[in-house]
């Protein structure tokens, strides 16, 4: 698996629910009116720590898109997806930006400016292969 | 020209014939004499800028013959074959040197001033200055020698009469005036040989005067060697492949590398490790290489005379994967950094664990040594910067402003800069001696960095799978990228390796090593054979021709020369040289 490399953000920040990796800021958050199959969605200028899948070209409610899934670079969970490219004009100011789903992701404050918390950032340690 | 002296000093010195292997004898000289007036019999123009005939050889026609046969005669005078010149100018009817040149060279190793300036104005060249320095260069001499046997009336006279007239480098003029209040100070500053000293100043007063004096006119001494070694010079640095060292260059053909030079083929094996490598290096003598890894140990191997590696030792004692694993300047150390763990300091002879290096609360997540090897840094998890000395008393810690933690880190050899990733995508170069800092500014996140030998450049590796080499004398200018390996998840390393570090070469997530030249960014090879990431690459510092490699696979593959392609190689070389030799001929050259 290698050694995962992974960045911290300072303050709060969203977080994969399932092993604590910072995905990305508040600052960042552009809309929290988007949906998937599972439910809400958020959409981020940015985000960090998560590897792309393949580019594959998806019908959604609001058109047709571009889209690559993103998964959590330490746990391998899948947290969203990333618009590539929009068919639609009035689609085209998501291309280049992320969205993560609500129930994949968790809104904490990182204490470890102040206090230290093992968060597992540096290895695969939680990996099950 | 003032007033001149009528007679010509009594100077025993000035009588002795110099026996430097590229002097002319009398013989060769009354020989050159008769030689010339037979050739340039009908050709008694004084100006002389180069022969008379502008045949060409050579088959692009741009070698003038006369130049070249004079070029030669003057290399074997030079390597003091005189017999051998002269009879080459007998029979090619090219003289090195026309017949008053030939008298003035004479009468300047025979320290005969006089004459030689008149001979020197005799020769008619159009360049004013260059005779006015040229004259200056000789009265200087005859000054100086005046002064060495203390005739400082000769000296005084020379200096009003003859040298200050000239008007050009009054400064000198006035230095050697000075000179006259205390001569044997001065001249024991000037000269310190009193036996070979006229001598060996004259041989300089000729080399002076070669700078001073049209080429055309004088040939230089060296001139046949210096384009011989430009010729090796261009093709060793214009060969892409080039990866052996200089004492490979010949004479006989051209030199060309191929790819055989470069590691291409797996040598060993070596599997040890009992999960993910993650990181490797080979001490600075080459004689080791030390790898760490997830299973929580690092391993000393040994390298052979013939190249064969070996366990030395199974570094057992951290409880975390270690991610590095850094050899001390002297190669009797090595730390190993656990991942937010503990750093562990290890003697490598006996694979002893000699200190452990922690700090409550806080774990390291990289580390280096002092370039002394008396101390060691690491970057923490709270993204400060601690430095221990080698019994672990702190020595500084420096809190920052960073945002990131410190996830590389390492020192230049002279102990002066700082090297540190200290935001997503910026290395901070600090200045320990100055405190001030120089940033690299990236475009996108660094995952790892690593310096070359000389300190001048580092190697970037960025998140979005491209490698930078910056150059880091002065501030910091991009030079290169390299672009084709994988990585989108995990840290991986490159390197620089090979002859003068002229390669760079990485791991990468699709199971390859890939290597670039490094001034041309041009990839040259990629090495499949593991199976899988592979996390760090180390070259041999030593063998060129040895690289290293660390994987997921949890093996370590070296990689050696293709010895079938090798041999294949050799036999075209000979053909080549053969082919060289029919060519040459054919050309004439």
């Amino acid at each position: 698996m290698g050694r995962i490399f992974t960045v911290e953000l300072e303050g709060r920040s969203y977080r994969c629910r399932f092993c604590r990796t910072h995905l990305a800021l508040p600052d960042d958050l552009v809309s929290r009116s988007f949906h998937c199959r599972r439910g809400k969605a958020y959409l981020f200028n940015r985000s960090v720590n998560i590897s792309m899948g393949p580019l594959e070209e998806r019908l959604m409610l609001s058109g047709m898109h571009t889209v690559a899934d993103i998964f959590c670079c330490c746990c391998g969970q899948n947290v969203g997806w990333k618009y590539e490219s929009a068919h639609e004009k009035a689609q085209k100011y998501k291309e280049g930006k992320f969205v993560l789903e609500r129930g994949r992701i968790v809104d904490e404050i990182d204490l470890s400016t102040e206090v230290y918390i093992d968060t597992h950032g540096s290895t695969s340690d939680t990996e099950d292969s | 020209m003032g007033v001149v002296e009528d007679t010509e000093p009594p100077l025993k010195r000035a009588k002795r014939l110099a026996d430097e292997p590229n002097g002319f004898s009398a013989n060769s000289s009354v020989r050159g004499s008769s030689v010339n007036s037979n050739s340039l019999g009908d050709l008694m123009a004084r100006p002389l800028p180069s022969q008379g005939d502008d045949e060409t050889i050579g088959s692009k026609g741009v070698i003038r013959k006369s130049e070249f046969v004079r070029i030669i005669t003057r290399a074997l005078y030079s390597l003091g074959y005189d017999k051998t010149g002269a009879m080459l100018e007998e029979e090619s009817g090219i003289s090195l040197h026309n017949s008053t040149i030939k008298l003035f060279l004479q009468q300047v190793k025979d320290g005969k001033w006089d004459q030689s300036v008149k001979t020197l104005h005799r020769i008619g060249f159009p360049d004013e200055k260059a005779v006015k320095a040229a004259s200056f260069l000789l009265l200087e001499q005859k000054f100086l020698e005046f002064l060495k046997v203390e005739k400082i009336a000769d000296a005084l006279r020379t200096l009003r009469n003859e040298m200050a007239p000239l008007r050009i480098n009054t400064k000198r003029v006035h230095e050697l005036a000075s000179s006259l209040i205390s001569p044997s100070s001065f001249i024991s500053h000037t000269t310190s040989t009193p036996g070979k000293e006229s001598v060996n100043s004259r041989s300089k007063v000729l080399e002076e005067l070669q700078t001073l004096l049209p080429a055309s006119v004088i040939i230089p001494e060296k001139r046949l060697e210096c384009l011989v070694e430009n010729s090796l010079h261009i093709q060793r640095d214009s060969c892409v492949f080039h990866n052996t060292l200089d004492s490979d260059l010949s004479l006989y053909s051209d030199h060309q590398c191929g790819k055989h030079q470069i590691p291409s083929q797996t040598a060993q094996i070596l599997e040890s490790h009992t999960d993910e490598v993650w990181f490797l290096q080979f001490s600075h003598n080459g004689k080791y290489l030390a790898s760490s890894s997830k299973d929580q140990t690092a391993i000393i191997w040994e390298i052979s005379a013939d190249g064969h590696i070996s366990l030395k030792h199974t570094l057992v004692g951290h409880h975390k994967p270690v991610i590095a694993i850094l050899w001390s300047p002297d190669d009797r150390q090595v730390l190993t950094c656990g991942a937010e763990e503990v750093i562990r300091r290890w003697d490598v002879d006996s694979g002893d664990c000699v200190h452990m290096y922690e700090k409550g609360g806080i774990s390291p997540i990289s580390c280096g040594w002092y370039p002394d090897g008396q101390g060691i840094i690491a970057g923490m998890t709270d993204r400060s910067i601690c430095m221990w000395d080698l019994d672990g008393r702190e020595k500084e810690c420096w809190k920052g402003q960073r945002t990131q933690k410190v996830s590389d880190i390492a020192m230049t050899d002279d102990g002066k800069w700082l090297v540190s990733v200290c935001k997503d995508s910026v290395i901070s170069l600090f200045d320990r001696e100055a405190t001030v800092e120089r940033l690299i500014e990236e475009e996108d996140m660094i995952t790892s960095f690593s310096l070359s030998n000389d300190n001048k450049y580092i190697l970037v590796n960025l998140l979005n799978q491209e490698i930078r080499l910056w150059n880091i004398e002065g501030d910091p200018k991009i030079v290169s990228r390299y672009k084709g390996h994988k990585r989108s998840r995990f840290i991986i390393r490159s390197c620089f390796g090979g002859y003068k570090q002229a390669f760079i070469a990485s791991g990468s997530e699709d199971s390859q090593v890939y290597i670039w030249h490094r001034s041309t960014g041009k990839l040259i090879v990629e090495l499949p054979g593991h199976a899988g990431a592979v996390n760090c690459v180390s070259w041999s510092p030593t063998n060129l021709h040895m690289l290293a490699s660390a994987s997921d696979d949890g093996t370590i593959r070296i990689w050696g020369l293709d010895r079938i392609n090798q041999q294949n190689q050799k036999k075209k070389l000979v053909q080549g040289s053969s082919s060289n030799g029919v060519i040459h001929r054919c050309n004439g050259n």
